[in-house]
């Protein structure tokens, strides 16, 4: 089993109202908006910024990294409908 | 004259605030429910970092020293020190952004 090498963190609460540091820690991580996710690795400069914003934040250990466009497209519901396609042009039977 | 639009002081005169001087029961449990949660961001933090095995000072420090929500005291979930009142405590919901700040802990001596 690989061990969980990132931090999938979630801002569940809003600094608004906050001293400033606190917001500035939040970019820091790459937080902007609530309920934003992002992926951070497992260290001890990003274990700090997790603990300065413990109450505002969620974290769930995570095997692997997700960017940005990832968890985007993880997000958006399927579509309904699919396009469809020309079918290949049937070959003529191979003559002897 | 009644209910809704019963001439009360916030509705009559302009900015009142009315603050209960104790919390409610339901107030409680998710004051309770949001002590837990920081508790178990911290031990995912302490777990994470320990498979990958780091230390870290500040976490070693609030392990050692922060009571967990099942270690705390009533006294010190729902109230804190606050040296203007006549018995030393108040509300913890007095404490601004209280739902968003920890505070856990009473001076030396309180």
């Amino acid at each position: 089993m690989s061990s969980p090498t990132w931090f999938r963190i979630t801002l569940m609460r809003s600094a608004i109202g906050l001293p400033r540091r606190t917001l500035g820690i939040l970019r820091a991580l790459g937080l902007k908006k609530r309920m934003a996710v992002v992926y951070q690795p497992v260290s001890r400069d990003i274990a700090g910024m997790i603990l300065k914003v413990k109450e505002l934040v969620d974290v769930e250990e995570a095997d692997s990294y997700m960017s940005k466009a990832q968890i985007k497209d993880s997000r958006r519901p399927d579509p309904g409908f699919y396009v469809e396609q020309r079918a290949p042009r049937p070959q003529p039977p191979a003559t002897q | 004259m009644f209910g809704l639009f019963k001439p009360t002081s916030p509705l009559l005169g302009g900015l009142l605030w009315k603050n209960p001087w104790r919390i409610s029961s339901n107030r409680k449990l998710r004051q309770r429910a949001r002590l837990r949660r920081v508790d178990k961001i911290v031990a995912i933090v302490d777990r994470a970092l320990a498979r990958v095995g780091h230390d870290m000072k500040s976490l070693d420090r609030w392990k050692a020293e922060m009571p967990t929500e099942a270690e705390m005291l009533p006294r010190d979930k729902y109230t804190m020190f606050d040296k203007k009142e006549k018995t030393y405590r108040k509300g913890v919901h007095k404490l601004p952004k209280w739902t968003r700040v920890s505070q856990r802990l009473n001076p030396p001596g309180f």
